[in-house]
């Protein structure tokens, strides 16, 4: 089902019209309310008036997640606080988080925006959805959360952290779908086999994000489960999940052009993209209250294409991610950058700030090993001693990350030290 | 009082043969050794002729070493010596880490090498039961 067919699959004329009254807006709103949209645009000789049509996108300023940390937390907001209704987090890449607003209004485009991806994958009113993403300050549970309820399914709020209970209410309630990480989903599907019920369940489609996946993975989650897996994207910094999702053609994921303009961009020269070209996603919200942002820089490299879908929606396609231009690693669906590790173990100051990360999938769960290099003043010759230094290290990087870590210790000197950029990461999961 | 080098080295294959190859290397004669384990990591002990040497050539070589002092004692070879031993040590309150041995003496007697919290108060309570207690010029040869 299309939810808001207008939208959706409004010409391309139309929606370069829509696009170019609504940036104009946009940057006289950030212009006149952001002090740091204004400085950066006085600098570069633009004023709001010279921005005409959604084609004079390229004359604005880019956005980095940097700059989100450089005014943390509420700098970026272009509304008083008193507007704000919603605040959600998520890791910085140094310590400080990510901090993200929303407006009552900016809540119901989110909402609107996942009720399109849920309509899109053949979820309504007669469905029973777990979303079993976390709620709290990621965006996930209650970003699908509220637009399940959107769309008037009945929204079984399961969070993460207990696959049996979630087995048990599957099967209870006789859920019909499931919104949760890919690799998540695949650990439900084992462990539904290994108990003989993989028969009793009724889903009948799974909305799967938050980290990178395959459609090797999505087969198999299909074949599985017998049931039909859509890919939804998202980021806080936009939106939360939303921003873009398949269809059942599964040709690229359609992104909702009427609040978010892509483009893709050259991650060195910055230049555009042709259409079909690998590069990484840029993003300027046009309908954002609270925290819009222009051309934010998403480092997912993916290519676009305008052609219109078979399924009748006009809306551009950005294809499966190709990976990130940063080092970010996605772990669980909790977004992990090495330079939080460094910075807690520098933190911590007991051990050498080496380290190396070590990412595997067990069973379709995600693992995070860190090897920390034993420093020789900080060595104690007893093992209780270093078995409370492991604790120790395990328990700040849980909490810097927020993903539990094993951590192990190694001889000083055998992390490779290669010259310019360290080899920080070995991640076995091939999951492009 | 004797001094002993503690190692940090990982569970691998190799990760002993790499520090006693330095030690032969450079003519350093092991004394005693004795290795704690973990599931992942391993502290090697070891006793050797020149502690402050093999200390600096360790170091230099990338590993992490402690010099730390033990309690060297010389055991009698017959049954029942290690438990009075070891019962001196209890009656005073004290508790033993960890211990090894150096065996091989060229003649003399076995010495038993003990990791106590408090090794002067160790050292005091087994001399006071007549028990020898060596030190470091005693495993020179």
């Amino acid at each position: 089902m299309i939810w808001n067919e207008t939208k959706e699959c409004m010409s391309r004329d139309e929606l370069h019209n829509l696009q170019s009254a609504r940036l104009k807006k946009m940057v006289s709103r950030v212009y006149h309310n952001v002090e740091f949209y204004r400085k950066k645009m006085q600098q570069m000789g633009i004023e709001p008036g010279d921005i005409k049509d959604i084609d004079d996108l390229v004359k604005l300023p880019f956005t980095t997640k940097n700059d989100l940390r450089e005014n943390y937390p509420f700098g970026l907001f272009a509304v008083p606080q008193s507007e704000v209704v919603r605040i959600h987090a998520s890791s910085g890449t140094t310590g400080k988080a990510t901090v993200v607003g929303y407006t009552r209004r900016d809540i119901e485009i989110w909402q609107e925006c996942v009720a399109r991806v849920l309509a899109m994958d053949g979820v309504g009113p007669q469905d029973k959805i777990q979303v079993a993403y976390g709620y709290g300050l990621f965006t996930g549970g209650l970003g699908l959360h509220y637009g399940a309820e959107t769309i008037g399914a009945t929204v079984v709020p399961m969070s993460t952290g207990n696959t049996q209970r979630l087995i048990t209410m599957m099967e209870d309630f006789g859920a019909t779908a499931i919104a949760c990480t890919p690799s998540y989903l695949l650990h439900i599907a084992e462990t539904l086999e290994e108990a003989g019920k993989i028969d009793n369940i009724k889903l009948k489609a799974a909305i799967c994000g938050a980290e990178p996946w395959t459609d090797n993975m999505r087969k198999e989650i299909e074949e599985k489960l017998h049931l039909k897996a859509y890919d939804i994207y998202g980021l806080s910094e936009i939106l939360g999940p939303g921003v873009a999702a398949d269809c059942e053609y599964h040709t690229g994921l359609h992104v909702y052009e009427d609040h978010f303009v892509p483009e893709i961009i050259h991650p060195e020269t910055l230049e555009p993209c042709k259409e079909g070209e690998v590069g990484e996603l840029v993003f300027t919200t046009i309908t954002k209250e609270a925290l819009p942002l222009l051309r934010y820089r998403t480092k997912d490299l993916t290519s676009i294409s305008y052609d219109k879908c078979e399924c009748g929606r006009t809306l551009a396609r950005i294809s499966r991610f190709k990976g990130r231009s940063d080092d970010m690693l996605i772990i669980r669906g909790v977004n992990v950058f090495p330079s939080q590790v460094e910075a807690a173990l520098l933190e911590l100051g007991e051990t050498s700030p080496h380290y190396l990360l070590i990412v595997d999938r067990i069973n379709n769960l995600d693992y995070l090993e860190v090897q920390v290099e034993v420093e020789e003043r900080f060595f104690s010759d007893e093992i209780k001693e270093l078995e409370n230094l492991t604790k120790k290290i395990s328990h700040v990087l849980h909490s810097a990350l927020g993903l539990s870590v094993k951590v192990k210790l190694v001889e000083p000197k055998t992390i490779a030290r290669s010259e310019g950029k360290a080899k920080r990461v070995i991640d076995k999961r091939k999951l492009i | 009082m004797i001094k002993q080098l503690s190692v940090f080295v990982q569970n691998e294959i190799g990760s002993l043969a790499g520090v006693t190859s330095v030690l032969k290397d450079n003519n350093i004669n092991l004394r005693a050794i004795a290795s704690f384990d973990t599931p992942e990591f391993a502290i090697l002990r070891i006793v050797v002729d020149q502690p402050e040497k093999a200390k600096s050539l360790l170091s230099e070589h990338g590993f992490a070493v402690k010099m730390s002092e033990a309690v060297a004692v010389e055991l009698i070879d017959k049954p029942g010596a290690l438990d009075g031993m070891l019962h001196v040590i209890a009656d005073a309150g004290l508790g033993v880490n960890y211990i090894y041995s150096i065996v091989v003496r060229e003649g003399k007697v076995p010495l038993m090498i003990i990791n106590t919290e408090d090794l002067p108060k160790t050292a005091a309570v087994l001399r006071e039961k007549g028990y020898t207690v060596a030190e470091q010029e005693d495993i020179k040869s």
